[in-house]
């Protein structure tokens, strides 16, 4: 076994990986990162084309183990990416896709021929776009798809970049790019002429539901609110969440761990921070991914201060608005949710009213407790099991 | 189509990596791109023991300009020569080449060593870069030679190299400004192996013409005086004296019994002949 670390998706990851495990195999059987595809396993299809050091590359002829310190985008890490996006539009568009078996290595490959190719020229991306086999489409939804988002992209003034702007030599993914010290470089796409975008970008979205709830604090408001623009603080005081990377007051990455019932979940993410002192209020934008159980969570935390007893001290109100996608959606029906939210709500008014009070000295490295939804579980068992009874 | 198991070593440095080989007991691959060996591995064509990854190593990533040569070190890449991130020194002629390799995805950690070292009588640097006169640089433990690349392929599949050596560079020569190029090859899909590969290296004044085909099931045919294929004698309207039946005969000689296969080899040799023309 060789030990590997290599960064997925911007997220570092450390490994044992066997010498002759390919790095597709190794995404998608370890890290359970099933976007990126295999076909013929022998470098002639292209369904398992991703990014290695921002250049694409076949994931099931590179060995995972001569990956070490490499930097991998898979097609699950474009969501955000700008060009893939303009991609992904025109395939729907184009009807460039069937079955999409191919689409991941196509969508990698055809980005970088969105950042390299002069202009729309049709032979210049059929000839591009030849690594990659499509058994559906006959390619002529895919050429017009690329062309068109090229087009595009050179009517706004956006230049090609030769050679995707890569400068050192030698096979990609072979240099310890990732062990360089310096951040991971901006994806070409960000250098192209566009503004510079932060690692991830948060949208606003709206909320499938909305749940609200309050809780009162015995600090003033002024306090209440300080305390609440101490992020770290803030987090020590949710419930199963851990923070990663360095934190700023308005962006802020970590791990959301909740467990419901049998279900374990680590919602991986980051989240943007809004404050407003005139009405002591605030926002907080997050979305997360819990690759492990395919799901994936956006959430709006809108909070409101309020003084009572004269100021001395607060009422906190809180709306808290989610949307869910993917496996866990098809079980967490709005009601355990809503179970679920309550009790995590206790529990943060609870560790702030300690924090606040200067009872808790843990700060923000105290181990970040997990939620244990199986009393829930439980609840909502016996709720059905009682409804069958009564319609017999 | 999973791998058979190996060993795997990625040693820091050449001299590691050559201690490496010289120790090595039974069967030793070295890998670098793997964009050849990863699929015969796969299909566990191939089941080294132990495998040398030298992708890694700095001192085959390099690049260096002396007199009137340039020296390329093993591990730098088709994109890294297609993209000018190397210095050309054949006026665009190694740029087009690399371009055509495979797909990009390939050519993106494909090596223009590890092309050689595996010697597939198709492979672009195999026929290209004997036309344009280069050498291959190998290294051991026992010290350094150097071969003309069309002494270094030996059959199909097979090269000079000796057990516990490592490929680490290709010498190309400056071409003249007065030379004229021509490469062309015919694949039924791009990017697929060819089916014929005709280099043309022609300066009527100084080397005179040099012609390399390839493509057939043995190392390329490499003319370093092609005279004959022009009448005899290299003149200024070089493409008009071009003798096909000379050519066809050549073919013949080196074993290419197909009528058909022979006519698509001279088409592809006739069509760089007239590259380098034009």
């Amino acid at each position: 076994m060789n030990t590997i670390g290599i960064s997925v998706n911007g997220h570092a990851v450390t490994a044992s990986v066997e010498p002759r495990t390919h790095l597709a195999d190794f995404l998608r059987d370890h890290l359970n990162l099933t976007g990126t595809h295999l076909g013929c396993e022998h470098g002639v299809c292209g369904s398992c084309t991703l990014l290695l050091d921002d250049a694409p590359a076949r994931s099931c002829i590179t060995l995972a183990a001569a990956c070490d310190r490499a930097r991998v985008t898979t097609i699950e890490g474009l969501d955000d990416d700008e060009i893939a996006g303009e991609l992904r539009a025109a395939f729907t568009r184009e009807h460039a896709l069937q079955c999409g078996y191919c689409t991941p290595g196509m969508i990698v490959s055809a980005r970088d021929l969105v950042l390299r190719l002069d202009d729309a020229d049709e032979r210049a991306i059929r000839v591009g776009l030849s690594g990659n086999l499509c058994r559906c489409t006959g390619y002529v939804g895919i050429v017009r798809a690329v062309r068109s988002v090229i087009d595009d992209r050179r009517r706004r003034g956006i230049a090609p970049l030769p050679g995707a702007a890569r400068e050192q030599l030698g096979p990609v993914g072979s240099t310890s790019s990732a062990g360089d010290g310096g951040p991971p470089a901006a994806r070409p796409s960000a250098r192209a002429g566009i503004e510079q975008r932060p690692a991830v970008t948060i949208p606003d979205f709206v909320p499938d539901r909305i749940l609200e709830d309050h809780f009162t604090l015995a600090s003033r408001p002024e306090e209440v609110f300080a305390m609440l623009g101490d992020v770290a603080r803030v987090a020590a005081c949710l419930p199963g969440v851990a923070l990663t990377g360095n934190p700023t007051p308005k962006h802020v990455e970590g791990v959301i761990r909740v467990r419901l019932g049998p279900i374990s979940t680590g919602f991986r993410g980051a989240a943007r921070i809004e404050r407003d002192p005139a009405t002591m209020s605030g926002r907080i934008v997050g979305m997360g991914t819990d690759h492990h159980i395919r799901s994936s969570t956006r959430g709006e935390v809108r909070y409101r201060l309020l003084p009572v007893d004269a100021g001395t001290a607060t009422r906190v109100e809180i709306s808290v608005g989610y949307s869910m996608q993917g496996m866990l959606a098809q079980i967490a029906r709005e009601g355990l949710v809503r179970g679920l939210a309550a009790r995590l709500t206790a529990e943060f008014a609870r560790n702030l009213e300690r924090e606040l009070s200067g009872a808790a000295t843990g700060g923000p490295t105290r181990p970040a407790a997990s939620i244990d939804g199986v009393a829930l579980v439980f609840d909502r068992l016996r709720m059905f099991v009682r409804e069958i009874f009564r319609r017999t | 189509m999973k791998a058979a198991a190996f060993a795997y070593e990625r040693p820091s440095d050449l001299k590691a990596a050559l201690a490496l080989m010289a120790g090595a007991r039974g069967s030793t691959r070295i890998i670098a791109g793997g964009q050849s060996l990863g699929p015969m591995l796969n299909l566990r064509l191939v089941r080294p023991e132990l495998l040398v990854d030298i992708a890694g190593l700095a001192e085959l990533k390099q690049v260096d300009r002396g007199g009137d040569e340039l020296v390329i070190g093993a591990c730098v890449t088709h994109a890294d020569i297609e993209d000018g991130r190397i210095p050309d020194v054949t006026r665009g002629a190694m740029r087009r080449v690399a371009a055509s390799i495979a797909y990009r995805a390939v050519r993106n950690r494909g090596t223009i060593g590890g092309s050689l070292s595996h010697a597939d009588p198709a492979a672009d640097w195999v026929c290209a870069l004997p036309a344009l006169g280069a050498k291959i640089r190998l290294r051991s433990t026992r010290g350094l030679r150097e071969l003309a690349i069309e002494d270094f392929i030996t059959g199909a599949l097979e090269s000079a190299l000796q057990e516990a050596e490592i490929v680490e560079a290709v010498r190309v020569p400056v071409m003249r400004p007065a030379a004229r190029w021509g490469y062309v090859k015919a694949c039924r899909k791009p990017g697929e192996f060819a089916h014929a590969i005709a280099a043309v290296l022609i300066d009527p004044e100084s080397t005179g013409a040099r012609v390399v085909v390839g493509a057939i099931a043995a190392p390329p045919i490499v003319l370093h005086d092609a005279a004959p294929l022009f009448g005899g004698r290299v003149t200024a309207d070089f493409h008009r004296q071009f003798d096909a039946r000379i050519a066809d005969a050549m073919l013949a000689k080196a074993g290419v019994t197909n009528a058909a296969d022979r006519h698509i080899h001279v088409a592809v040799l006739r069509r760089a002949i007239a590259e380098a023309a034009a």
